[in-house]
């Protein structure tokens, strides 16, 4: 990296944060990259929901860092340096629509990264006049309504089945469920995804229980929970360390049988706050990014164990799903910008979606999504099964959503429309 | 070039309101010429506002509409200050115009225009029923009150209608006169909207305060007990200031609801609120422009100003030393700084007379 | 509910009033000889918690060295915004309110900063689950048996020193009438302090004995101060015992409500609560009427 490659309004973090670091890769004489191109990243940096933007934002920088340093992208013969823009939007609609028009029309960026969640709607028809092509993580926000928005690194919750799937295929001999979910529009979905695939496999639900997201002591939540005597305790989609008390709590209150969460972030403190017996089994979604298994062929993310050592190195325990996801998703547009050999927004998007298949982090996947969202924008195709074995996260194998989906649509809507979940029944 | 164009606007947006707060707060300011001052005051304000969405940048110009949403919700909330009570639930209920006007022009198809009339209405509604229980309380035991009585409000929309809230409200029905059409949708059509809605608006909070209501407002303030005994109706005179405040404050939401198309629970939770507490006591309470200073100058602060610097994720670091220091150098906010000035160089004139 | 369910429920409830008790008794204390409403009090009891994460578990010294130094540091950080903030403050009640938000943002800015905005969870030393009494159904982690057990002993100590001390004296009588007090010569400034020593203290040991049980985070705080202000005017302004009362009341009302319906129904019952018992005694349980 080069001073004047430097973006003027990260400087000031990068240059304190990773001070040496920059420093080792300014090489005199090294090839200048001949344009810039411009990514906006929209996302609450601070404020209560700051955990999902923030570190994501830590992970694009550290990604355009390693373009730049490598000499810019190739797009269309061109090559660019990549350069981070990010707005605080602090999960509040009007900011995001003011961030929106400044990415776009002051900044110049050519996509644009989002949490989304409640600041989506607020874009979506800023996004729609601008023909501005951008990302979300949640892909609740896709509707026919939003034609450039697309949700390609995590299709939650629909990968939860593969966990279900899964543990159905090896444990069989576990046949009921309790859930518990953050009520919230995480957490909702998700418990539809949960219904769906138990029933799928024949795994009976005994309860459902809602918290709120501002809860603190889960030991009552747990009691509620364990009072089923459940073969399966289901954790839904939490925050990280909701999961983590949620844990403790099971293991305080004397429960022996198989967990199945959607993240198990920082999972070698919950087995520090509980014990290796406890956690050995529990199966969740997200690989730590040292596996082995993610430097087979297909995964296109690239360099994922230098990613997670680089990434830990400068943001020692902030590393989670967001760590990667937002960076994975500019994986993806470099690689849509590349078929389209060109950066405009409406041709970025044309190669994405190039013969209905995409470049997903965990292997080709398909465009999909008309029957949940109303549109095919969610790229959707295998997605990791991990289990703690010897506490350690490993991926045990690679399940196939779009093949799931072919056997059990009909379940699956019939949960989101139980849920209210489907597009057309959000108000 | 257009980063100065900004700047200038924002300063002249904080000048205009410190000279009006100035001429309020001294009667004797500007003597026998007072008259002109004001009537010159009223010709620059009007012109810097007309003209500030044409010379700043797109994003700017939202902030400029968002600004005069905030402006009738810290005008109305100074009203309720009047009284001496300082509610937390303000916020929710500009929420609950807002969600009223979604839910009455989406799912009963009410042209927009009236059903923001009918959202202020409705919010205003509330507000008096609340009256009931809130006023039974005062001081502290109001503000935690009011709190508790709007994150109810505000639980329920969760639970009720969904944490995701309502969106693709309608918006702002488009205007054609002739070859010429308004588009809402566009900040500065809504801009120039909401100025004369918040104009109008702030003219009657002005002539309700200096009115017979208004001055038992002050009355009910500093002293509850005498304003009693002379027959004044603390709690009827507090009802009505609630009511009031709370219809702007709904007004204001339904605004901001069919410009951005959306709202949503934690649109309006007690974080949004502290903001406008801030606002109001940043900027000061005892003319109407002391609210709206501080919404201002906070506002070009944190929006404009730390953006600017870069480095998002520290601004709320910033933001907290400046309110402190705010309030420790001007305890009675930004609109006592002309007069503090003005008296600073008097003494510092006479001074150097003597010398 | 069965019994098993029940009796699990009551022992969670114990907990949770207990270190919302600490955190309300201080904020009481102070609201009652400065009457300044601290909306900072949740950030005092953030940074004691990090203060434990920071001995505790960064540096690996032992738990209640943590403790101690959450105690004292937070302690100083109560000091100093007395002296620079609250002090300067004392007759514009807003102001120090404004101050108090100021203080907030600055303290959640940053724990950001030190420690990054992902929340930590890490295990306390006495993890391990403590039956009682041979009860199957009446099992509590050590770890919050530790919070129960500080809660009682603090607040007993506290208890003893407003009763038993001079200085105790002196802080009452402020509390109950600053000007009466001033003419007795008590020196007001010295009583301030120490009642923003002691309520600042109270939230730190709070967030340090709590650390390893919820989740620390930049803004742990704001679920609890919002407790915290219900609990303290429920039980009524100044009233130390009533501040108690109230935080088992509350703590028992949200503990059942969520066990037995959800999170969000027993936010909803904690505030209708006290918005009924604010109708019938607009001064709290034990709190005397404000003189306007």
């Amino acid at each position: 990296m080069t001073f004047g490659s430097v973006d003027r309004r990260r400087f000031i973090g990068t240059s304190a944060l990773a001070g040496a670091a920059a420093a080792t890769t300014v090489h005199p004489g090294r090839l200048r990259a001949e344009e810039t191109v411009r990514i906006g990243f929209l996302a609450p940096l601070t404020g209560g929901v700051a955990a999902w933007g923030l570190p994501g934002l830590y992970g694009c920088e550290i990604w355009a860092e390693q373009k730049n340093a490598a000499g810019g992208v190739e797009i269309g013969g061109t090559s660019y340096n990549v350069e981070i823009v990010s707005y605080d939007n602090e999960y509040l609609p009007d900011k995001a629509r003011t961030g929106a028009q400044k990415l776009i029309s002051e900044d110049g960026v050519s996509f644009i990264e989002m949490l989304g969640g409640d600041t989506m709607p607020a874009v979506t028809p800023i996004a729609n006049r601008a023909e501005m092509l951008v990302s979300t993580l949640l892909p609740s926000d896709l509707s026919p309504d939003t034609p450039f928005l697309v949700a390609p690194a995590e299709v939650h919750p629909i990968y939860n089945l593969t966990g279900v799937w899964w543990m159905a295929e090896n444990m069989p001999e576990a046949k009921t469920a309790v859930i518990c979910a953050q009520d919230d529009a995480l957490g909702r979905p998700s418990v539809a995804t949960y219904l769906a695939a138990f029933e799928a496999h024949g795994i009976e639900v005994k309860d459902t229980i809602f918290f709120d997201i501002s809860t603190t002591d889960f030991a009552p939540v747990m009691t509620a929970m364990l009072a089923h005597k459940p073969d399966i305790l289901c954790l839904d989609t939490a925050y990280a360390e909701f999961v983590n008390e949620l844990c403790k709590q099971a293991f305080v209150q004397n429960y022996g049988g198989q967990i199945i969460s959607c993240t198990a972030d920082f999972y070698a403190d919950i087995i520090a706050n509980t014990s290796e017996e406890f956690m050995e089994g529990v199966i969740f979604q997200f690989p730590d990014f040292d596996d082995p298994a993610l430097n087979s062929e297909d995964i296109n993310f690239n360099d994922p164990n230098g990613f997670f050592e680089v990434y830990n190195e400068r943001h020692p325990g902030q590393w989670g799903a967001v760590s990667w996801e937002y960076a994975s998703i500019l994986d993806l547009w470099l690689d849509g910008a590349q078929k389209a050999g060109s950066i405009e927004p409406a041709a970025v998007l044309g190669g994405m979606k190039q013969g209905g298949k995409g470049a997903h982090a965990f292997g080709e996947a398909n465009w999909w999504g008309e029957e949940l969202f109303g549109i095919d924008n969610a790229l959707v195709g295998n997605w990791p099964v991990v289990q703690i074995q010897n506490g350690k996260a490993v991926i045990v194998e690679f399940k196939s959503i779009p093949e799931w989906w072919g056997e059990h649509s009909a379940t699956m809507i019939k949960h989101f429309e139980a849920m209210g979940e489907m597009w057309y029944q959000r108000a | 070039m257009m980063g100065v164009v900004t700047y200038a606007i924002w300063l002249a947006l904080i000048a205009l309101s410190l000279a009006a707060a100035a001429l309020s707060l001294d009667p004797q300011l500007g003597g026998p010429h007072r008259r002109w001052w004001w009537q010159g005051l009223a010709l620059a304000s009007a012109a810097v506002l007309a003209l500030s969405p044409h010379v700043v940048t797109f994003s700017q110009q939202e902030l400029l509409v968002f600004l005069t949403i905030n402006t009738l919700v810290v005008v109305s909330y100074r009203l309720l200050a009047l009284t001496g009570e300082f509610s937390l639930g303000h916020v929710v209920m500009m929420g609950f115009g807002a969600y009223a006007s979604a839910l009455l022009s989406k799912q009963l198809a009410i042209p927009v225009p009236l059903s923001i009339i009918l959202a202020a209405g409705l919010t205003g509604l509330v507000a008096f029923v609340l009256a009931f229980p809130l006023f039974r309380m005062k001081g502290f035991y109001f503000l935690i009150g009011s709190f508790a009585a709007g994150e109810t409000i505000r639980l329920l929309w969760k639970a009720f209608i969904g944490p995701k809230g309502i969106s693709r409200i309608p918006g702002v029905p488009d205007i054609e006169i002739g070859a010429w059409e308004i588009n809402f949708w566009e900040p500065v059509a809504s801009y120039y909207l909401i100025l004369v809605i918040a104009a109008v608006s702030i003219w009657i909070l002005w002539r309700i305060e200096h009115s017979h209501v208004g001055l038992t407002f002050h009355a009910v303030h500093w002293r509850d007990q005498l304003a009693g005994a002379v027959g004044v109706n603390t709690w009827r005179t507090r009802t009505q200031a609630l009511v009031l405040a709370s219809f702007f404050a709904g007004l204001a939401g339904a605004l901001l609801a069919h410009y951005i198309t959306t709202v949503n629970p934690n649109r309006f939770a007690v974080h949004e609120m502290v903001f406008v507490l801030i606002w109001v006591i940043v900027g000061g309470t005892a003319t109407i422009w002391g609210p709206i200073i501080g919404l201002v100058t906070l506002t070009a602060i944190n929006e404009v100003l730390l953006r600017d610097i870069g480095y998002d994720e520290l601004r709320p670091l910033f933001y907290g030393v400046l309110l402190v220091l705010a309030m420790l150098f001007l305890p009675n906010g930004l609109e006592t700084l002309p007069a503090r000035l003005v008296r600073h160089f008097r003494r510092a004139k006479l001074l150097a007379s003597q010398r | 509910m069965d019994i098993a369910v029940f009796l699990q429920t009551c022992l969670n409830a114990t907990y949770a009033s207990s270190y919302l008790a600490l955190v309300a008794v201080g904020l009481v204390l102070i609201f009652g000889v400065m009457r300044v409403v601290n909306f900072a009090h949740g950030e005092l009891y953030m940074a004691g918690a990090y203060c434990l994460f920071w001995v505790f578990y960064q540096n690996e010294l032992p738990f209640f060295a943590g403790v101690a130094v959450a105690v004292l540091v937070v302690a100083a950080v109560g000091l100093f915004l007395e002296r620079t903030m609250f002090r300067p403050m004392k007759d514009n009640p807003l102001g120090g309110l404004i101050c108090s938000i100021g203080a907030l943002l600055v303290l959640q800015a940053g724990a950001v900063s030190l420690f990054g905005v992902r929340k930590k969870s890490f295990a306390g030393p006495y993890n391990e689950a403590v039956t009682l009494f041979g009860v199957d159904a009446l099992t509590i982690s050590g770890q919050r048996l530790v919070v129960i057990a500080f809660a009682v002993i603090l607040l007993g100590a506290l208890w003893a020193f407003l009763r038993k001390s001079r200085f105790g004296w002196a802080l009452r009588a402020v509390a109950q009438d600053p000007e009466a007090a001033a003419l007795q010569g008590i020196s007001i400034s010295r009583i301030s302090m120490l009642a923003m020593v002691l309520g600042a203290a109270l939230a730190g040991a709070a967030g340090a004995l709590t650390a390893t049980i919820v989740p620390t985070g930049p803004y742990m705080g704001h679920p609890v101060i919002i407790g915290a202000f219900i609990v303290i005017i429920v039980g009524g302004l100044g009233s130390l015992e009533g501040a108690i009362i109230a935080s088992v009341l509350y703590a028992f009302t949200h503990t059942f409500v969520t066990t037995l319906f959800d999170g969000t129904i027993a936010d909803i019952t904690g505030l209708v609560l006290m918005l009924i018992v604010l109708v019938v005694r607009p001064h709290g349980l034990l709190g005397k009427p404000e003189r306007a």
